[in-house]
């Protein structure tokens, strides 16, 4: 059974996940998970195929509602949140970036995160723009995903996931199609992202990542593996991972 | 971006897209040139109505100047001849008419139904009449010939080149018979003479029996003529020849059914066709979908895509479709009636409006795709 901790007075809970159960028909993907995630972390979630990592992960991001428990991000209780509520919810305070990419073909690599400003309220290409160039594809911005490599789809990914501004950034094995040198790139960035007190919620098989968070959260049979404590910058992380720098935002 | 978007998809799905224009296309095409010859037709239906014959006779108040009546009994009511130049004057276009005199003579010791007309204008009025034998008699006056019945022919065993003798207490000239002919009716039994020789033979010169009409046009504009008539003519009843009006209401009613069920039918066939294109489009935009939703597209915002695209298949497929609409028609028009069908510019907007309205429903298995979750469609699973 796992635990959960309370976060700590000074610490900005961001994530709150109370007794979270998922199932699908016959098989529970999470059982009673609970854990809490400080505003400004960087959480590796880890464990093997089948644990329920990206089923934690569409939950969190509203494109899955939870059996039962409590999703708490930012405020708001996923799981009492409806159809619309949860498409606003997805629009403002979430920012997906996926293993494969999932960009659209048909758009350039600046349509595809001007797609994200237009689904979140009105495209702004000039900003669109700058925020590619900030990520090196400023030379790349009309070609269309085909004519792009692994990473600097990825990378266009993660700009757009970041264009709203959202308050938690779910990614699922962001590097899990790209080569060392791609994977390399699409870490600093999210090394950078993470310097700029983004909360980053990643699901990874890759051990590096896992050092490179603030801590690990394990998932296994769908339950934690271990207690999940908030990385403050008193207490000590549960993996080798640098605090972030903007808990207390 | 609506644009952007809406440009991209149209791009990445133009195999689809091209089968689903061509399909609206076709389906609006065959509705336009139905639709043009279904307006043209009245017109066309008139025309046809005319080679039918009078549609309107012009008779004596209360009575009864039928042919069959007349073959028993002389009439005993006649109007005046300035009817005619009255109902000429009326002011009623492409109107035409024949003045009819009917009288009884003796011919051969037996008694005749001459009927006296305007030979040539009697011909055009009455399509049924045939030729048999001989030729036409069609000068309006002239005195020395007739035309003999059928029948009349055969009692009287008189052929074409023979001579004829009619006489009543007036007159009793002699005739040449000019040709015989087969109407299918009265006129059968009757001897057709010029009206000027009828009323010689009746003594009541400047008289006739009644004036067959006949007004082009729709049942509607036939009753306006009969109303101008009547009002133009105090001293005579005009009434319609139902059995034409009636046919022709008849037969402009069956093409409407005609039309409106064959326009239904191409619609079906039209919106399954899309429908069965959309559906494919449907499977392969679902991971699109998602990830709009994915990204907080709502699902208006994304539908409304999907219809914007239907909606602009549907006005580009009917602009088209009414072009080729025309020729259709025109092709049609030349081959059924043997004239040219005009162009109906009213019929574009409808034609565009209605395959607007096929290719939104069309879309209907694009417009499902809004509400599939995109959780799963991004795992796969849907």
């Amino acid at each position: 059974m796992t635990t959960r901790d309370s976060a700590p007075r000074d610490v900005s809970v961001l994530v709150d996940v109370r007794d979270l159960s998922k199932r699908f028909g016959e098989v529970n993907a999470l059982e009673s998970v609970s854990f809490q995630v400080a505003s400004g972390e960087w959480i590796a979630m880890t464990g093997p195929s089948g644990s329920g990592k990206t089923t934690l992960i569409n939950v969190l991001g509203g494109l899955d509602t939870p059996t039962s428990g409590h999703a708490i991000v930012d405020g708001m209780d996923v799981a009492a949140l409806n159809e619309a509520e949860l498409t606003r919810y997805r629009a403002r305070k979430i920012g997906f970036v996926f293993q494969q990419f999932h960009l659209v073909p048909y758009l350039s690599a600046v349509e595809n995160v001007m797609l994200a400003q237009y689904l979140h309220s009105v495209a702004d290409k000039r900003e669109a723009c700058a925020a590619l160039e900030r990520v090196g594809l400023g030379d790349r911005l009309r070609h269309r995903p085909s004519q792009l490599s692994g990473g600097e789809q990825q990378r266009v990914a993660v700009v757009r996931a970041l264009i709203n501004q959202p308050s938690l950034i779910l990614a699922d094995e962001p590097t899990g199609n790209l080569d060392d040198a791609n994977e390399r790139i699409v870490l600093e960035i999210f090394r950078e992202l993470h310097a700029e007190g983004h909360t980053i919620l990643m699901v990874t098989h890759n051990p590096a990542i896992g050092d490179l968070a603030d801590r690990e959260i394990r998932l296994e049979h769908g339950r934690l593996a271990s207690p999940a404590s908030i990385t403050t910058p008193e207490a000590p992380k549960v993996k080798n991972a640098r605090a972030p720098e903007t808990a207390n935002r | 971006m609506f644009t952007r978007l809406l440009w991209g998809i149209l791009r990445s799905s133009s195999g689809r897209l091209i089968v689903a224009l061509l399909a609206l296309t076709s389906g609006a095409a065959v509705l336009a040139a139905l639709l043009t010859m279904q307006a043209d037709v009245q017109r066309k239906l008139s025309g046809e109505f005319r080679t039918l014959g009078a549609n309107l006779i012009i008779q004596p108040p209360q009575a009864l100047p039928t042919a069959r009546e007349i073959n028993s009994a002389a009439t005993t009511t006649l109007l005046d001849a300035s009817v005619i130049r009255a109902a000429t004057t009326a002011g009623i276009p492409g109107t035409s008419l024949a003045p009819y005199l009917y009288v009884v003579a003796q011919a051969n010791g037996r008694p005749i139904v001459v009927a006296g007309t305007w030979p040539g204008a009697a011909l055009r009025l009455s399509p049924s009449w045939k030729l048999v034998q001989g030729r036409w008699m069609d000068l309006p006056h002239d005195d020395s010939e007739c035309m003999l019945g059928r029948d009349v022919a055969h009692a009287l065993g008189l052929a074409p080149g023979d001579q004829i003798r009619l006489q009543t207490s007036h007159a009793s000239p002699r005739l040449i018979i000019a040709g015989i002919l087969e109407a299918g009716a009265d006129e059968d039994d009757q001897v057709i003479v010029s009206l000027a020789l009828a009323q010689q033979l009746a003594g009541t010169p400047d008289k006739i029996s009644l004036v067959a009409v006949n007004v082009p046009g729709s049942a509607s504009q036939m009753e306006q003529a009969r109303r101008r008539l009547a009002a133009a003519l105090p001293t005579a009843e005009v009434r319609p020849l139902r059995q034409v009006t009636e046919a022709q209401g008849d037969i402009a009613r069956r093409l409407r059914v005609l039309v409106a069920s064959m326009v239904i039918l191409i619609l079906l066939l039209t919106l399954l066709c899309v429908l069965a294109t959309m559906a494919a489009l449907a499977v392969e935009r679902r991971l699109d979908v998602g990830l709009m939703r994915a990204l907080g597209g709502s699902i208006s915002r994304v539908v409304s895509l999907f219809l914007a695209e239907a909606a602009l298949l549907g006005a580009l497929s009917g602009l088209a479709g009414y072009l080729i609409g025309i020729v259709l028609a025109r092709w049609v028009g030349g081959r059924v009636f043997q004239s040219l069908i005009s162009p109906q510019w009213k019929i574009l907007p409808l034609t565009v409006a209605i395959m607007v309205a096929v290719a939104l429903a069309g879309a209907l298995p694009l417009r499902l795709l809004g509400k599939v979750r995109p959780g799963a469609i991004l795992r796969g699973e849907a």
